[in-house]
């Protein structure tokens, strides 16, 4: 199908993007386009504005920086899944880059698209849950940093506030001896999370588990973290037993989605099983 | 023709001949009905109802009628002849008169110089509902007080088959309930068609179809044209599996043409093409088997539901079907069949691959295995032990003449190898349930099998006589000689084509085969469907040629005689030769100064319609088939794989080896969509998944390898014993797959497709209350009397008093 009619520019730098992005009431920035084209093709969005951020330089990287592993906004999602650092220090964030739709999607969706459209079955957003990651966003009144746990605000929902650009999403590097997985059934037509898991986990001195976070993509409206599981499971042996009866409880409180490949009750089971083999995966 | 000539020519009978449409379609060079393009064409667009049951008010069309680029908006008041059409009766509005009876239903048309105008322009088209109350459930349909889809009720249909002594006492009885979804026949190319405006006032439609002549029978009334001013000619077709029995955008494009005066195109989007075809009927099936104590089945009750939402369609023909094959290809001395074909405010059923036989396949196979549990059996052998013969006789009445080597498809199909058993330690995830998205190391995977035995008819039944013509030309090229062949049969993909050239090869001797393009200048050549054409447009190439071939013989004699010799022996042809006895005597090319033509047509053997008590010899030749599946289950996420399926298939006579093969594949497919995947999802009548996104159909990373045994015992009476093999691999698919899901989890499985909740338990199997009483047969009057396909000519009638 066939978008709207839309003026477009392609901006060299970050402030002319946002000056760009007050002046004009219905723009929309575009990253890769793989959300947003698709949406205007529907005519669900129809921007009478396109402000296409790949002209800007320095907006796709990963790097070290301060403790926590920096990304870019405009890195794709094949980029972050090759890069050395992701796969060595952060091997979830990697397999969920990896784990995004098809190689043609991959090469061109960005992370800060995925972040900003919050797509209740996007990949990332576990991830960024379960590593208590933080997105930094500029707008007209500078820079803020705004920590996972209160950027996904409901169904396609988040924190950024109209005029603001994401600009990095930052991921705490995991103290050693610290592992993390992600896990995901995709849906058989899009590749979509139908539910997705991202585990990470530390083992105490005494072989139990110390510390767990848990969270789940797909299941419902947003991103979540499974506290209930996560109590569960501190100070558990790491046995699958274990890992399986401390799942019991991942579902807990969730208002879980229901649409044409899973119900609700198929729903609370996948988020059971794929939590089971993400803690699993993640203690290898 | 001797069999000599047979091996002689390449590309010939019983060879795997490569297809003549090979080439463009992998190239893309091929021309689909959605490639149709013409100078000053317009874009067709259709409005639909949004409702399942409404009376329309009103309809205004001002707004899309001067909406810049519109050049036609037409109404129900518009259609210039009937207002209806139908397969089987005219019973379907071309454009929605008063009422709407499903959602989806066209209501209004427009022409528009681009799709985008025509797009925006239908938005504008502004229509009055009073919407009604809706039945969508088919028992629901069956009760007093229900909305009345039909002034003349909400029963298409009634078959009741009573056979020997329904009352007949049996040592062990079974029971079970069985449910399949509506299916969609999933036709990569989605409906098109482009109607030109000709000069003598009539019309030239170019569609992609199954049968050009009945499209015609039902266009060329409702446009209020005699049929020699309604030309078809067939355009390319993207799959049809039954989609492209009904007539869609047809009569809309031939309309929007004749009031514009030029070429107007239609094609259907992925999601309008959901509305616009007809879909498998789902079913409900309820049944009992009793049996000796040493597994021999001696009594069946069998009552079926088939659900035909708002019109006709095929739907009478469907249920005489599903009634007919009710308890499987097994000898059955006591059965009662009650089968009814409902109308609801569901989008209109009709044919898909298989016309009923899978959905009482699907039954009367868990029956067997049931039968087999009980009786503590194998349940190969309970089907053995069953399995009909030449000679037995069928719950109709029907004995059986042809070939019927049940026992050897089983046997066949259960000697062909198993797939080996996983190794042990961590497996690949692709090769896991759920592919790359099962994360399991491959614990908690269970492995089951299952089989199932099936069989269908090949062409029409029941009185109906679908005639096959066909014209054949030999002619002199400077190559030599070359045959022409023309015929309407309709190539839907399947490969027909590839045989009718066969033929013609067989016959005269001559590799160089070209086809006229199929269309309504020659007579009819029936549907491309029932599993039929092979038989039937490929007996009537055959009658041509030996036509032909006599004319030759003729001149060829002639000729020896004015040169004062005598031909010895039986004249035949072998690469563009003239034998007697064996012996070369001359050129094909020597003896076509003058083309030679022959038009021929051909006919089956008669059948009759079911009597009052469903009794009667009803379908032409029966072809037969068994299934084995292998499947893994993960038993924590209901995620199922199919890893094997095997099976031997009764083909009479395989034509073209290769192309029996791709039939066996691709009817193997749907069946496994129908068993893990495929249900159109109804809500109030409306379809919830019209995409391929939400609708989804098995692809090469479901499909498991396929392994088949062809078994060659031709069929007596028919063209070089050929039988079809088109549905068959579709109905025993889906039951065998089923059947090792049961095995693998243990659970009941009763309805089709099996999702991930079934498998892990989360959903308890189908429960139904008891059957539906059956309506009277025959009559009351509302329950129209089955004809047989007259083509729509029939008025479907209101009750009468008396
Ligand atoms: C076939 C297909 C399969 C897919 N499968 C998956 C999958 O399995 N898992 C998954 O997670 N995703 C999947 N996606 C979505 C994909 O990951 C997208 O790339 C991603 O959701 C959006 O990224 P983008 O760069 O393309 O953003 P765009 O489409 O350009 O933008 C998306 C939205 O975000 C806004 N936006 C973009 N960048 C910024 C920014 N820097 N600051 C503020 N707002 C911004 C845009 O205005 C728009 O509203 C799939 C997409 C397709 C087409």
């Amino acid at each position: 199908m066939i978008p709207a009619a839309f003026d477009y520019a392609a901006p060299a730098t970050l402030d002319e993007a946002l000056r760009l992005l007050r002046r004009h009431r219905h723009a929309k920035v575009m990253a890769g386009g793989q959300s947003l084209l698709s949406l205007m093709k529907l005519r669900v969005a129809s921007p009478s504005f396109i402000i296409d951020l790949r002209r800007i330089g320095r907006l796709a990287y990963v790097k070290e920086d301060k403790g926590a592993i920096a990304v870019g906004a405009m890195t794709t999602h094949a980029a972050l899944a090759a890069a050395a650092l992701v796969r060595r220090r952060l091997p979830a964030l990697a397999q969920a880059a990896e784990a995004i739709g098809d190689l043609q999607v991959r090469n061109v969706g960005t992370i800060g698209g995925s972040l900003a459209h919050a797509d209740p079955a996007a990949d990332y957003p576990a991830v960024l849950l379960a590593c208590d990651g933080v997105v930094v966003v500029r707008g007209p009144r500078g820079t803020r940093k705004v920590p996972a746990g209160q950027w996904f605000t409901g169904l396609f929902a988040t924190a950024l506030r109209s005029g603001e650009i994401v600009v990095e999403v930052q991921f705490p590097i995991l103290p050693a001896g610290t592992r993390s997985a992600y896990v995901k059934m995709k849906h058989p037509a899009s590749g979509f999370a139908v539910v997705g898991a991202a585990a990470v986990v530390r083992l105490g001195r005494d072989g139990r588990v110390a510390d767990v976070r848990l969270a789940f993509t797909g299941a419902a409206s947003h991103a979540f973290r499974a506290r209930a599981a996560e109590e569960a499971l501190r100070g558990q042996e790491p046995t699958e037993a274990a890992v399986r009866a401390a799942m019991a409880r991942a579902p807990e409180g969730v208002d879980l989605l229901e649409d044409l490949v899973a119900d609700a009750a198929y729903r609370a089971q996948l988020v059971r099983v794929y939590g089971a083999r993400a803690v699993l995966a993640a203690l290898g | 023709m001797s069999v000599g000539t047979l091996r002689r020519t390449r590309g010939g009978v019983g060879s795997s001949a490569r297809r003549v449409d090979g080439v463009p379609k992998v190239k893309g060079a091929f021309q689909y009905g959605s490639d149709l393009w013409a100078e000053e064409m317009l874009w067709g667009q259709t409005v639909r109802s949004p409702h399942a049951h409404a009376r329309i008010r009103g309809v205004d069309i001002a707004k899309a009628l001067s909406y810049p680029g519109v050049r036609a908006v037409l109404l129900a008041a518009d259609v210039p002849g009937r207002k209806t059409f139908g397969l089987e009766f005219a019973d379907q509005p071309v454009l929605a008169q008063d009422r709407v009876r499903y959602v989806g239903e066209p209501v209004a048309i427009l022409a528009a110089v681009d799709p985008e105008v025509a797009r925006r322009a239908a938005e504008r088209v502004v229509v009055d509902y009073e919407v009604l109350p809706a039945v969508t459930d088919m028992e629901e349909a069956l009760r007093p007080g229900a909305p009345q889809v039909h002034e003349y009720g909400n029963v298409l249909h009634h078959v009741r088959i009573v056979h020997g002594d329904p009352d007949a006492p049996a040592d062990v009885w079974v029971e079970g309930y069985y449910e399949t979804a509506m299916q969609d026949q999933a036709i990569l190319g989605p409906e098109a068609g482009m109607a030109v405006p000709a000069d003598d006032g009539g019309v030239d439609l170019y569609v992609a179809t199954q049968w050009l002549h009945v499209d015609r029978q039902q266009v060329a009334p409702c446009l209020g044209l005699p049929p020699e001013k309604v030309r078809l000619h067939l355009a390319g077709v993207g799959g049809a599996f039954g989609a492209r029995e009904d007539v869609s955008m047809h009569i809309h494009a031939c309309m929007l043409a004749l009031r514009t005066g030029r070429p107007v195109r239609i094609v259907y989007s992925r999601e309008e093409s959901f509305f616009g075809h007809v879909h498998r009927h789902p079913s409900r099936v309820w049944m009992r088997h009793g049996a000796t104590r040493d597994g021999r089945l001696v009594n069946v009750y069998a009552r079926v539901l088939l659900d035909g939402g708002a019109y006709a369609s095929s739907g009478a023909a469907v249920i005489t079907n599903a009634a007919t094959f009710a308890t499987g290809p097994y000898e059955v001395p006591n059965a009662l069949v009650e089968a009814t074909r409902v109308f609801t405010h569901n989008p209109p059923c009709g044919a898909m691959r298989g016309f009923g036989a899978p959905q009482v396949c699907f039954a009367h196979e868990a029956q067997m295995d049931r039968l087999a549990q009980a009786l503590g059996m194998d349940p190969a052998r309970v089907r053995l032990q069953n399995a009909m013969k030449t000679g037995s006789v069928t719950i109709t009445g029907q004995v059986v003449r042809g070939s019927a080597p049940v026992r050897q498809v089983i046997e066949r199909c259960l000697a062909l190898p198993m797939p080996e058993e996983p190794a042990a330690g961590p497996r690949d995830p692709q090769a896991l349930p759920g592919g790359a998205g099962n994360v399991s190391r491959g614990e908690g995977v269970r492995r089951g099998v299952g089989i199932a035995v099936g069989y269908k008819n090949i062409a029409y039944s029941g009185g109906f006589d679908d005639s096959a013509e066909a014209r054949v030309r030999v002619f002199r090229t400077a190559d030599g000689p070359a045959v022409e062949v023309h015929s309407a049969a309709a190539e839907v993909g399947e490969g027909l084509h590839t045989v009718l050239v066969q033929v013609a090869r067989t016959e005269l001797g001559i590799e160089h085969v070209t086809l006229h393009p199929p269309d309504t200048a020659i007579g009819s050549a029936g549907s491309t469907s029932a599993s039929r054409q092979t038989m039937m447009s490929g007996g009537a190439v055959q009658l041509a040629c030996r036509a032909v071939a006599e004319e030759l013989f003729r001149r060829v004699r002639a000729r020896a005689a004015s040169a004062g010799r005598t031909l010895r022996g039986e004249l035949t042809l072998a690469d563009g030769r003239v034998l007697a006895a064996g012996e070369p005597v001359g050129e094909v090319d020597n003896y076509l100064d003058e083309p030679i033509e022959a038009r021929r047509t051909y006919h089956h053997r008669p059948t009759q319609p079911l009597d009052e008590r469903g009794q009667g010899d009803v379908h032409v030749t029966l072809a037969f088939a068994a299934q084995r599946a292998v499947v893994e289950v993960d038993e924590e996420l209901g995620l199922a794989r199919v890893v094997q399926l095997a099976s031997a298939h009764d083909v009479g006579r395989a034509i073209n080896p290769q192309g029996v093969e791709g039939q066996i594949e691709g009817g193997a497919a749907m069946g496994l969509g129908l068993a893990l995947m495929e249900e159109v999802q109804l809500d109030g009548g409306r379809i919830r998944n019209a995409s391929f996104t939400d609708y989804l159909i098995p692809t090469f990373l479901d499909m498991p390898p396929v392994v088949s045994a062809v078994v060659e015992e031709p069929e007596p009476g028919v063209p070089y014993g050929a039988k079809g093999v088109g549905e068959m691999a579709t109905l025993v698919a889906t039951p065998a797959i089923v059947a090792a899901l049961r095995a693998a989890t243990g659970r009941p499985l009763n309805r089709a497709p099996v999702r991930p909740d079934d498998l892990i338990g989360l959903a308890p199997p189908v429960a139904s209350g008891p059957p539906p009483p059956a309506p009277a047969v025959p009559g009351p009057r509302p329950v129209p009397h089955y004809h047989g396909l007259d083509a729509g000519q029939q008025e479907l009638m209101r009750p009468e008093s008396d």
